[in-house]
């Protein structure tokens, strides 16, 4: 066969998709354009802006049109790595953490008479709503000296004088991890609920314990759910700001504080604009392998 | 298996107990007399509760969240109506794309569209004002009355459709009669949760406010960098209700376990 004759196949394959898929629906289904535009210009666009400036060419107290590489180079500055080092850190713990606490809460939720469980999901949905602002401050309440558990420990006696739990590593890491629980929990309940209860009372009744068949067949049927949890979580991990700017120390700074630093207090947009690009980019990676978890998943979301 | 019993009351109960504690906490510390941050409070007063409304700052920053979240819900709603219904009624590419879009904003982290949304205001030379928030807040939480009208569309019966049909009624009166009236809870929901989670976040707000707009988490965050007063914490006792009103309406006039993904057996 000739290039031509190769080509026009091509032609006629992609034409009739282009015209069926999204020409003639667009015809039945002007209304459509409205979605399209919002979504093009005030999130596509953006992103696109930031992508060429991601390449500008830094000036004093702002930026001008060019094409370099000096702002990529820089992921290979001790600035980068070692707040990149932090964030990973971070947010494997604490999803993980976070996961742990959530796998069995949400199991036991899920096994709720239905007005209890809809009075425990509206107080989940207020605790993972709340601004990040409010859980930050609140916890600091609790680990701050004056009225938190330090003293309460120090009134126990174990420790001689109390002093204040943060800013420090644990109480950042406890922050995030408070902060993903009830996110987890929200991820794992559709699959929970759609949990075979015959399954469980029949390993019950051939004498397993309810611990021995929580392990033993909740879990592995989880596995794949709990995967994609502990991924969506970690990207949402990565992304905190409130949390680590309130309970961190100045060493525990991670990736969306360093964005925000370089953009808004050192006026360094290029960089800022290279950095999120990096981290739009492993995001993207990150949630088609959950994508890929979820299907095929016998307890996953339909 | 008592102890199997006990144990899974206990895990249960310090959960919830954990979940809840701050919250108990920034009450109690609201309650505080003095201008001082004390957990169990000292000398009881509910003075710093008319104090948001009463000081401007506080009440400049209560009104733009509530307009920011309003406008914000309408505009997430005016996306993902269209979007939705496009894709139930014609599964195309075009409709499966414009899906992808919706859901994309709230799977990246919000720091990236927060800068992304800054660069091109400050390209476009409309820096700080409110407009920027609300469209900001609309395109970046339109994935959740996306998913919740999806799912209203997905629950109608094509029985009805036909029926519809069969008597000569044109898809226009099907929308108006049928279809809209049933993803109608739907959609109040995800106006609940867009307006929620607008009021609470933190970092677009932040990125495009540019100090010139100040919603009440950017001025919560604010305040407490320059020292603790008990008005935050009434504030954010007042967020709370806020949310917890809201969620409960839905609860109580929707079904939430549905609407949150779980599985409902056929009838």
């Amino acid at each position: 066969m000739s290039d031509a004759a190769v080509n026009r196949r091509q032609e006629d394959a992609v034409g009739p998709v282009w015209r069926e898929q999204f020409l003639l629906p667009l015809k039945r289904f002007p209304i459509g354009l409205y979605p399209t535009f919002m979504m093009s210009v005030f999130f596509l666009i953006p992103f696109i802006i930031m992508l060429v400036v991601s390449f500008a060419t830094r000036t004093e107290s702002t930026y001008e049109p060019g094409f370099e590489f000096t702002h990529y180079a820089r992921f290979f500055s001790p600035l980068f790595t070692t707040h990149l080092l932090v964030s990973v850190q971070f947010s494997v713990l604490a999803s993980i953490l976070s996961v742990m606490a959530a796998v069995p809460f949400t199991y036991f939720i899920s096994r709720f008479r239905r007005r209890p469980q809809v009075i425990a999901l509206v107080f989940l949905l207020c605790v993972l709503t709340l601004s990040e602002v409010i859980v930050a401050y609140s916890l600091s309440v609790v680990m701050s000296r004056s009225s938190g558990l330090p003293s309460f420990v120090e009134w126990l006696g174990l420790i001689d004088r109390a002093r204040s739990w943060y800013p420090g590593y644990l109480a950042n890491l406890f922050g995030l991890s408070f902060f993903n629980i009830p996110f987890a929990v929200l991820i794992l309940f559709p699959s929970c609920t759609r949990l075979d209860r015959e399954l469980t009372e029949a390993a019950q009744t051939m004498g397993a314990s309810p611990f021995k068949s929580f392990l033993t067949i909740v879990l592995p049927l989880l596995d794949r759910t709990i995967m994609a949890a502990l991924v969506l979580l970690f990207v949402f991990t990565m992304g905190a700001f409130v949390t680590p700017t309130w309970l961190g120390r100045p060493e525990d700074t991670m990736m969306a504080q360093l964005i925000a630093n370089q953009a808004l207090n050192r006026g360094n947009i290029p960089f800022a604009a290279a950095l999120s690009m990096f981290f739009m980019a492993v995001t993207i990676i990150l949630s088609l392998i959950t994508v890929r978890l979820r299907r095929g998943d016998p307890v996953g979301q339909t | 298996m008592n102890l199997v019993r006990w144990s899974k009351a206990a895990f249960i109960t310090a959960m919830f107990g954990m979940l809840a504690a701050p919250l108990l906490i920034v009450a109690g510390v609201s309650l505080n007399a003095k201008k001082l941050m004390f957990f169990p409070p000292k000398g009881l007063s509910l003075q710093w509760y008319p104090a948001v409304f009463e000081t401007n700052q506080w009440l400049e920053a209560l009104t733009t969240s509530v307009i920011v979240a309003i406008t914000a819900g309408i505009i997430a709603i005016s996306i993902a109506l269209p979007i939705a219904y496009f894709l139930w009624r014609h599964k195309v590419l075009y409709a499966k794309a414009l899906f992808l879009a919706g859901i994309v904003p709230f799977a990246l982290p919000p720091v990236i569209t927060a800068l992304g949304m800054l660069i091109f205001w400050v390209e476009v030379g409309h820096v700080g004002q409110i407009w920027n928030i609300m469209i900001g807040h609309g395109v970046f939480l339109v994935t959740l009355p996306l998913v919740m009208i999806s799912l209203g569309l997905e629950s109608i019966d094509d029985e009805i459709l036909e029926a519809a049909r069969t008597m000569g009624a044109d898809s226009r009166r099907i929308f108006t009669t049928i279809v809209f009236p049933m993803v109608l809870p739907y959609m109040v929901a995800g106006y609940a949760f867009v307006i929620v989670l607008s009021m609470n976040e933190y970092i677009i707000s932040y990125f495009l406010g540019q100090h010139a707009t100040i919603t009440l988490p950017v001025q919560l965050l604010a305040s407490l960098r320059s020292g603790y007063s008990p008005i935050i914490a009434a504030a954010s006792v007042m967020f709370i209700l806020f949310a917890v009103v809201i969620f409960s309406l839905v609860a109580r006039f929707g079904d939430l376990p549905k609407l949150l993904g779980a599985w409902t057996p056929k009838e």
